[in-house]
């Protein structure tokens, strides 16, 4: 035996939520998303620094010349320059 | 079947529960369409050396295909949701096992990369989002009380799905080779999935059934018509203006980061340590085994005590904890490890949907749930490359232990910031006014037996 199917009310209004408003800006909530973003950038780009400057590093003594005379690859400059312990 | 059920009830004085309602029949569903999508995922694992092997690709174009894969199943989590909650659960999943069905095929055939990452990687991808984000929020539905047991059976089947499909995989490899491994476990897998949703309803309304633990004096909650689309709507206006959405989406991807790290990089580090692949995989088995208690215990405790403290615990004793592999040297050591940590990690995910029923109530969790899903697989991509990343930069796995442990720790920081949980965020989910007449809602007796089942 099933229980009976209650007869669905079909209304336009929504009483529970009628007036009901947030007027605060999640800045807490956000903001925290926002600096775990930018902490995993920053995270990213001192270990993709790191091993930008090996390679050129290993480059340059395979070469058996100076780093800045090294060719490197445009996302390792780009790398090396964004991470200011680098 | 019912008589059984209370049979069991009395059996094992069940008086607050019952095993006779068919949101058990949900749960166990839910379970398996788990399993399946975890197939996806732990397909892969077993699936590189033959491909390495059939095309001569290299280990890391064919790694491209999983990381595509994962990506694509977060950003496809939040659509998977609404689909979920506009559409309902059983259409979306049954969409998701379509393309299960195609990408398990299409797999089989690959000839060329490319067609690994576009059956692998976005087909696969889009399945995974359909078969595993609309099947939590849909079981919540189905509890009105008592989400945090319900949350917490499912959930082992995230420790034991992946177990047993892995050994089902490598056995299939072994003895029928890669390509006809993926056509049967593809067909079967769609037979599996098509069935048991046959038996799926997205709400206790659709099943002319009530909600666990529904009370004789709960009003029934609206689920459907255009109160339930226009309401939802609404709400999830409102839900997107709250802190703890946004947090909880951050604080996903930051504990994913923090035990992803260990999960890809613990075997690599115990073979590091002088460990054998065989004693270094069976680490990775504890944690698996371990860590079914607490998924299974993490929700019933946040129910009962507070989900903000044991999501807290879980957090920080998932960041403390990795700093036992820094002195790690030994088997022991790594078995002690495998034991300690995974009592927190498995705590860690499994508490969310009690959380968000805290905060909002009844309202249907798939779009709020989605996105928590798009942090977490974002998370889990993220910490999949750190551990590879670190050891070819430093020759060592030291750092990536540390990052492991500044993720789940600053997981722990944003929990503490997460509003209050005794009190809603929104004014609860609409309940009809009345009473429909004719309904059968059961005695006061929270878990009580529904007739019908």
């Amino acid at each position: 035996m099933k229980s009976a199917v209650p007869n669905q009310v079909i209304e336009t209004t929504t009483p529970n939520l009628d007036g009901f408003e947030i007027t605060r800006r999640p800045l807490i909530g956000f903001g925290l998303l926002i600096s775990s973003v930018i902490g995993t950038l920053a995270v990213l780009i001192f270990f993709g620094a790191w091993a930008s400057s090996d390679r050129i590093e290993n480059r340059a003594l395979a070469a058996g010349i100076s780093e800045i005379q090294v060719e490197s690859e445009w996302w390792e400059d780009g790398l090396v320059l964004a991470c200011p312990l680098h | 079947m019912r008589n059984a059920a209370l049979w069991f009830d009395r059996r094992f004085g069940l008086e607050e529960h019952t095993i006779a309602h068919y949101a058990w029949v949900i749960v166990a569903i839910a379970g398996v369409v788990q399993m399946v999508g975890a197939a996806i995922r732990m397909a892969f694992g077993v699936l590189v050396d033959p491909l390495v092997e059939a095309f001569g690709w290299t280990p890391g174009s064919i790694g491209l295909a999983y990381a595509l894969m994962s990506i694509v199943t977060a950003l496809a989590s939040p659509m998977a949701g609404y689909l979920g909650n506009r559409f309902g659960a059983r259409r979306t999943m049954i969409a998701g096992t379509v393309l299960f069905f195609i990408g398990m095929m299409w797999t089989s055939q690959t000839q060329q990369i490319w067609e690994l990452y576009v059956a692998y990687g976005i087909v696969f991808g889009i399945s995974q989002a359909l078969l595993l984000v609309p099947v939590v929020p849909a079981v919540a539905a189905w509890f009105r009380r008592h989400l945090g047991l319900g949350t917490g059976i499912m959930m082992v089947s995230w420790s034991l799905g992946p177990a047993l499909v892995i050994q089902v995989l490598a056995v299939l490899f072994e003895n029928v080779g890669w390509s006809q491994a993926f056509v049967i476990v593809g067909v079967v897998g769609t037979g599996t999935l098509l069935v048991i949703l046959l038996f799926f309803k997205n709400t206790p309304e659709d099943a002319g059934k009530v909600a666990y633990g529904t009370l004789e004096t709960d009003n029934p909650l609206i689920t459907s018509g255009n109160v339930f689309i226009s309401t939802q709507k609404e709400f999830q206006g409102f839900v997107y203006k709250t802190n703890a959405f946004w947090n909880l989406i951050n604080i996903h991807f930051l504990g994913c980061v923090g035990h992803a790290v260990i999960l890809v990089g613990i075997i690599p580090l115990g073979i590091s340590k002088g460990l054998s692949p065989l004693t270094a995989a069976g680490v990775l088995t504890t944690i698996s085994i371990v860590s079914v208690a607490t998924r299974f215990g993490a929700p019933v405790l946040a129910e009962r005590i507070s989900p903000k403290m044991v999501m807290f615990a879980s957090f920080f004793g998932q960041g403390v904890g990795v700093f036992l592999l820094l002195t790690a040297n030994t088997t022991l050591d790594f078995y002690i490890f495998a034991v300690v940590w995974a009592i927190p990690y498995g705590g860690e995910g499994t508490a969310f949907p009690v959380l968000i029923r805290k905060y909002f109530g009844h309202t249907p969790m798939g779009t709020t749930y989605g996105w928590q899903l798009l942090g977490a697989g974002l998370g889990m991509a993220l910490g999949g490359v750190i551990p590879g990343m670190v050891f070819d930069i430093t020759g060592t796995y030291t750092w990536a232990i540390i990052l492991s442990a500044v993720f789940s720790l600053a997981g722990s920081v944003a929990i503490l910031l997460l509003e209050n949980t005794r009190m809603q965020l929104i004014p609860n989910w609409p309940e009809m006014e009345s009473k429909p007449v004719g309904s059968e809602i059961p005695s006061v007796t929270t878990g009580i037996a529904e007739p019908g089942i």
